[in-house]
Parts: C-alpha cells; structure tokens; sequence
C-alpha cells in the first residue's frame, strides 16, 4: 500500500470518528443527557488512569487478534464471517486440553509455559479446522462461504453451550462453566498489575501481527493468496489452485481466530463458560478489519481506537446515568461512519457495479 | 445511424460508424468480438451516451438519454443474457414497468389480453403459458418471452444480441422464422452475431464491423461466407513474411484426440490433433469463437479435457495441473491480458512475479525475494521498451500495447520450451505489434516450438510454418503459409472443406490448399 493512501486512511478514520462522536453527542444531548460530561466519562473511560488503559489494551488485543483473523481472509476475497464461531471453539479447546493435560505436567512456571503453549496449539489448531470446514465446503461444493461461516457461527456457540452445561461442566459449578485451568497458567504481570490483561498478551497479538504482515508481503503464499483476491482469473493464470487457496486461506484465518480465542480464554477468563454471553469480537472484528482496509498494520491503530470505544462504553455505562443502549448507538455509529464506506467500496469493486474500473 | 463514435476513455469502441436499417428488414450486424456491434447498438437503444453522430428514426434525428427514451421511439433490445425476473410468471414478466392500471392496481385481464393479442399475430405460443414462473421455462421460450416483451412496449425495431448464443439448433431454425415473420409484418431487425452462416441466412443485409470500424455493408444474397469472414478479420496491415527453411525438429507439443467442453458443457473442441515441433510456428487460424479458446486453455492447463493426451516433450502431461505445466516450460500470452496476463491493481513489479512464483531466483523456500524480482522487472521493461519505464506503475496504467509487451517480455524470460501465444497482437498498436512479431520469429529461429493463435489472417500468415484452421471445435485442415492463398484460408475458416480431409495430424505435412466448393 502507498504511503499517502496510508495517511489518506488515517485522516478518513479520524476525521469520521470525530464526526460519529459530533453526531452521537448531539443525540446525547437531545436525549437530555449532559454531552460535555460525556464526553469527559469516554475519555475517562479508555485513557484516565492504569486500570483504563489496562481495560482498553485488554479489548484492543482481542479487536486486533480477531481483526487479523478477519483481514487475511478478506484480502484473499475470502468473507470468513466465521471468526466468532472459530474464536469460541479456540478458546474452548484451549481451556479443555490444558485442564486435560495439566496432570500429567510439573506445578508452577515450568508447567505454566509448557501447558500455555499447549493451549495455544490446540486453540489455533481447532480454529484453524474449523475455519478449513467452510473453506472445503466452498472449495468443493460451491457452498456460499458467507452463509456457511454464518450457520457454523450458531453451531458453535449452541455445541460449546452445551458442553460446557453438560459433560464438561466443572465439579460443583452452579454456573454452565468448566473447570478452571490451574492458578499457574496465566500470563505474568509486566507493567499492568490488572486482572485480565497482560502486556504478554498485547505482545502476542502484536507478533501474530508481524507475522501475518510478513505471510502476506513476502511469502510466497501471500502472494497467490493475495493475487487471488485481487484477481482470480489471474491468479489460476500463473498456477495458483484456486480450490487449494481458499482451503488453506480459511485455515490460517481460523487460526488466528483461534489464537484470539486462547488468549481470551487464558488471560481473561481462565475458564470457558456459556459463548453466547462473552462477547462478540469475532463480529466487531469485521469492522476493525474494514477500517483498517485488511491492512494487517493497519489493524493495530483500528484496534486501539475499537479497543477504547469499547472500554469508554463500559466505563459510561457503569459511572453515568447515560443508557446503555445510547452508549452502544453511539459506538455503531463510528462503526458506521468509518467501516461501511469501506465494505460498500468493496462490494462494489467485487461485484463490478462501481468503485474502480477494472 | 451516422458518424456514430462511442470512446471508452483511450479506447475507441465505435469509430464514425454508419449504419441504417431498412424498415421492414432484417440487418445482421457481423463481427468478432470486441469489434464494437454491442456498443453500437447500445448506443441506438439509449444504453451509452454517443461521442459524435445522430441516430434518426424514420428520418427524424433523436436522442435518447435512456432506453426508456428508446423504447418510447419504438426501439427494443433482447440482451444476450435474458433480463427477465425469474420467480415472476411470463405475464408478469411482460408487462412489468408498463402494467395497465385500474385504480393503481395491475389489471391483469387487459394486460392478458393485449398479450394474447400480440401472441395471436405471430407464431409464439407464448400465450399458453403466461402463468408459468420464467424459471420453469426453457432458453428458447425465455427468448420469446423477451421478444413479445419488446412487441407489448411498442417496438418497431427490434436488436435481437447474438440470440443464437444459447439456443440449441431447433430453436435457432424456430428463431429464424419468427424473426422473417416480424419483418414481413413489418418490423425492422438487427442481428448482431459473429456466425457468418446464421447472419447469410436470416438478413437481407449484412453490415460488417472490425475493430469499432464499419468494413462495408453488403446484400446477403449477392455475397458469400468467404469475403464475409475475410472483411470480419481484415488484412488493414500487410505484413511481409520472412524467408525460412521448413523446421525438421523433434516434435515438443503434441495433441491427439483432444476433446474439450466449453464453460456451458457444450463440446467447444472435437478430436483435434496437432503438434509442434522445435523451431516452429504452428498458427491457428479461425474466426473466433470456434474453439481456439478451449484449446488452449486444455494445453496450458487451465481447462480440463474430456478425452485425448497432451504431451510435452513425449511426457503425457494431460493431468497436469496449471503450476506443474508452467514449470515444465509451457509458456503462456493469454488471450486477455487485463484479466489473465496482469493483474491490474499490481504495480509491474508484482506482476512480473506473476506465474514464476515457484522459480528461483525470484522465490526461495517459498519466500519472496522482492528486490530480485524489482530487478526482473526492470529488465523486462529495458529489454521489452516498455512506456512508461517505471516499474512502480500500476498495471491498469499502462497501455494496451505496453502491456502486452511486458506479458510478452515476462513470458519468454521464462526460458520456456513452448510458447503458446493466444491473439498476441490483439488491440496493440501497430509499432508493438511489428515488435511482438519479431521477438516470436527470434525464438522460432532460437530453436523454440510456439503455438500462435490469431483471427488475423495477415498474422498468421506472416509468422506461421503451418497454418491449422480451426472450424466449430474441428480443425478443417492444415496447410502450409506459402502455397496457400487468403481466399483459400478465408473458405476454410467459413467451415468449407478444402478436399483434403480434416484433422490436420501431428506428422502431416502440410497439404495443397486445394479449392473450395464454391
């Protein structure tokens, strides 16, 4: 990506922000809800103080994770609307083979690393299956992947609700949770003495990052899977299989779907309970993705600025008389205002009804 | 229709082309693809706003903004690809955007009876089932409906775009007496069509259009399939063909028995054999649409073949995949290079990567080395002149013919064994062509094999050792560039047997041209 278009997106995202905040204020008002201290109570709500900015960090490793996840499969003209579904079963796995395999593993630091990294294998590694899933299905049954990764999304979140009430619910929980994994397994407290975030899981998320932008520029793979995202007529072309990309595109998005959901699980939660009440990143991730134009640097600004919203909202909801649901009008319309430009943009382009002439 | 110029920002679609209908006749519109036939007529049903020129109707000049200002001047259009609602009945269908109203509801039984009115006139049998969902209905009577759509909105003149495209031979003899029988009544037609067969035997006139020019407009009955398929693939450059001794190397591309089916499931390509030797050209001549496009893209591996062997080198490489057979030195200039040959939002260093992502230097364990690759494509563009030299440049920012050079270049750095060039100088300038030329006739004398396809007679002529001509998926015959006149290509390329039997073989050596039938 050019560098002025760089700094073309980011004044596009702050100037719409700006404008979605003028907007959701002057609603605020309307309602007769003081906008001044509103708009105080945001600021304070992501940036006022460590455990603000804990919180904010914490939703913006999760925003930054998913939105990756999202990205890579967008770029490659793959909609994974499955990251939630692909994010829960990650992080129930996650959880489930550490409390299998914690056990047969030494107490305190030594096991905590080894079954942490087990837990990550096993979160990306039933993500990344679970994204192969839609990925074959399109790949060898023309399934429409938007539709299969939607449906797989409540199969998830009905299957996990029923394990978790049922055969795994832990000994004596009166809540549908599973056993908790043992104290040991948790990420160290660097920086941030907060429960619920880890600078180690902000560190993951970042590297994941890395990672993927390296896939997607220098790899040989991001190149065909990026090719045929652009243009797929050229891509079968120059001998991409254009069944085995998306497979393997679907996959590697699962993955990092499902590495988001070991970090929830471990730095978060440290159990797994009912996913249809944890939260819907792999939903919001979408938007994160959008506005970051599938760009996996820009993914990193996208979610801080998700991450804040986020963690403004909770902070409102709790210390201000404001609804609830006003606080959540307010952050749909910066999703509004920043990310639906983009998807229109892209549909448009995709489906060759408008955007850039081919 | 006078003076009609349509551009398409640098490209000139219609270039101050005439073209009058009489009333009461049917007028084909011949011409390959891309040579402007649609565009024109899009232009006379309100589709395109015109650069220059007037359209008149019965002598009087009119604009039309939309094609609802058209159809208001009594001016239809049935697309090739139907625009009917398909959950939606016949009925429904027909009246739809001019539905007869009782007190702001359809009223269906005037609307049923204008219907059964129109139907009554001509033989359609539409009117039977006005309360079937389109869906449930076959191609040929989904043609009807369209047609009796036009008639209910008061068309006088009726464009009927390349109907024949997806009718099985009955409904096109159907389709053909339904369109006498409108013109009788009194209807003007225009046909648009690239068969030479189908627009001798259903229009009075014939105008032909190539390359957004109008060639000549000629009687039907006072003119045959050869001088139509000569001024549909023209010969506006004449190109000298260079001295050379017979190639008498190994074969390295060989064919036998291929058959291939088209993106329809209709076979495209019926048991064509051929072979290419090593420091030859073996040119494909034809008009286009007869099953060049599935033949190659069964030999660069893009397309699978129902029956028959493709053979590199003697290895059987019919189940190759398209990676495995680029490796194995199959070159490819595809047929559209904007969007097969370049991907478009890719500067031309990212395309240069384009098709050599498994070679080495370029990638290495699967990693990408980009400043190899920038060096590549610098190269290619030093080597190839291509304009502008940036190699930073956007694909889409370049010119037809500066593309095609870059493709070229790209391709033949590849170090191929084969090189197989699909219409190379398609809508390239006259400078690039010359140079495209001469870069093929380098690497035939440099020992390569090259499989060059082309609907430009003077072209192949010019580069080929052997010309096969390729007629509805067969090849009619194959003969050789010197002893074999264009009137003799041109009757072959019509479908006319030159005598001699067809299945131009791999051994063969090149027959007389031998004389047609007529």
């Amino acid at each position: 990506m050019l560098r002025a278009s760089v700094i073309e997106r980011l004044a596009i995202a702050t100037a719409s922000t700006a404008l979605a905040l003028l907007i959701g204020v002057t609603i605020v008002a309307a309602a007769g809800y003081d906008p001044v201290q509103f708009i105080t109570s945001m600021l304070q709500g992501a940036l006022g103080g460590q455990s603000a900015v804990a919180r904010t960090l914490r939703f913006s490793t999760l925003f930054i994770l998913t939105g990756v996840a999202v990205a890579v499969a967008f770029r490659a003209g793959v909609f994974n609307i499955g990251v939630q579904g692909q994010f829960v079963v990650g992080g129930f796995m996650t959880i489930m083979s550490i409390v299998w395999t914690a056990p047969l593993l030494p107490e305190g630091a030594v096991g905590g690393v080894g079954l942490i990294l087990i837990g990550f294998v096993a979160g990306a590694g039933s993500g990344g299956l679970y994204g192969a899933l839609p990925g074959a299905l399109k790949a060898y049954a023309d399934a429409n992947v938007i539709i299969t990764t939607i449906m797989l999304n409540f199969i998830a979140t009905g299957v996990v609700g029923w394990l978790v009430q049922n055969p795994f619910r832990g000994e004596g929980n009166a809540a549908p949770n599973t056993e908790r994994i043992p104290e040991y397994v948790s990420f160290p407290s660097i920086l941030f003495d907060s429960s619920g975030f880890s600078i180690v899981g902000l560190a993951i998320a970042l590297a994941v990052v890395a990672v993927i932008y390296v896939v997607m520029e220098r790899s040989r793979f991001g190149y065909d899977m990026v090719t045929s995202g652009h243009q797929e007529s050229a891509a079968t072309y120059s001998g991409v299989d254009a069944k085995r990309t998306v497979v393997s595109t679907m996959t590697l998005s699962g993955m990092v779907a499902g590495i988001a959901g070991a970090v929830f699980a471990i730095m978060i939660q440290g159990y797994y309970t009912d996913p249809s009440g944890i939260g819907t990143y792999g939903f919001d991730a979408i938007a994160v993705s959008l506005l970051a134009a599938n760009n996996p640097l820009g993914i990193i600004p996208a979610g801080l600025l998700f991450g804040g919203l986020e963690s403004a909202g909770s902070h409102i909801g709790i210390y201000t008389d404001v609804p609830v649901q006003l606080i959540d009008g307010v952050i749909g319309l910066v999703i509004l205002f920043v990310a639906v430009p983009e998807l229109f943009r892209m549909a448009a382009v995709r489906t060759g009804l408008g955007g850039e002439k081919r | 229709m006078e003076g009609i110029t349509k551009r398409f920002g640098d490209v000139v679609a219609n270039d101050d082309v005439d073209f009058s209908v009489e009333k009461g006749s049917i007028h084909a519109l011949l011409g390959e693809n891309g040579s402007g036939k649609t565009t024109l007529m899009s232009v006379l049903y309100g589709l395109y706003e015109k650069n220059a020129g007037t359209v008149s109707i019965d002598g009087e000049p009119r604009e039309f903004e939309s094609p609802r200002d058209a159809m208001d001047a009594g001016v239809g259009m049935i697309h090739q690809h139907f625009q009917l609602v398909e959950t939606m009945t016949v009925l429904q269908n027909i009246v739809l955007g001019r539905e007869p109203t009782e007190m702001g509801l359809v009223d269906t039984s005037t609307a049923r009876s204008d219907i059964e009115e129109i139907c009554s006139r001509y033989d359609f049998h539409v009117d039977q089932y006005l309360d079937t969902k389109v869906q449930d209905l076959d191609l040929g009577a989904r043609q009807r409906v369209e047609i009796v759509k036009s008639l209910y909105r008061g068309a006088d003149i009726l464009i009927l775009d390349e109907p024949t495209a997806v009718l099985t031979p009955q409904e096109i003899e159907d389709l053909l007496d339904l369109m006498e029988e409108l013109a009788d009544a009194g209807h003007s037609l225009v046909f648009i069509t690239h068969k030479l067969g189908e627009a001798l035997d259903a229009a009075d006139e014939v105008t032909v259009l190539r390359d957004g020019r109008a060639i000549g407009t000629v009687d039907a009955a006072g003119t045959t399939e050869a001088e139509l398929a000569r001024m549909m693939v023209g010969r506006e450059v004449q190109f000298d063909r260079p001295p050379r001794d017979p190639p008498e190397g190994d074969f390295v591309l060989n064919a036998e028995g291929l058959h291939v089916r088209g993106s329809r499931g209709l076979e495209r390509v019926t048991d064509v054999d051929l072979g290419v030797r090593e420091g030859e050209i073996l040119g494909i001549a034809g008009v286009q649409g007869n099953g060049q496009t599935e033949l190659v893209e069964a030999l660069t591996g893009l397309r699978d073949v129902d029956s028959g062997t493709v053979r590199l080198n003697g290895e059987d490489i019919t189940e190759a995949n398209r990676r495995h057979r680029i490796d194995a030195g199959i070159a490819y200039i595809p047929e559209d290079r904007t969007t097969e040959g370049l991907v478009q939002d890719y500067t031309l260093v990212r395309n240069a990567l384009l098709g050599n992502q498994t070679v080495e230097p370029f990638a290495d364990g699967g990693m990408i080395d980009w400043s190899v690759v920038n060096d590549h494509a610098e190269a290619i563009i030093r080597e190839y002149d291509v304009q502008p030299p940036d190699e930073g440049a956007k694909a889409k920012s370049l010119s037809g013919g500066n593309q095609q050079k870059f493709i070229v270049g790209r391709e033949i750095e590849h170090d191929p064994d084969v090189m197989i060039a699909s219409h190379p100088t398609r809508g390239v300038d006259i400078g690039s062509i010359e140079f495209i030329h001469d870069r093929l006739l380098e690497l035939r004398d440099a020992g390569m094999g090259i499989l060059v396809v082309s609907s430009k007679l003077d072209e192949i002529q010019k580069l080929a050792d052997r010309i096969a001509v390729m007629y509805e998926g067969e090849f009619m015959d194959t003969v050789d560039p010197e002893t074999t006149t264009e009137e003799e290509l041109g009757l072959l390329m019509a479908g006319h047997d030159a005598g001699s039997g067809h299945g131009g073989g791999a051994g063969d050596d090149a027959p007389d041209g031998g004389s047609g039938r007529e």
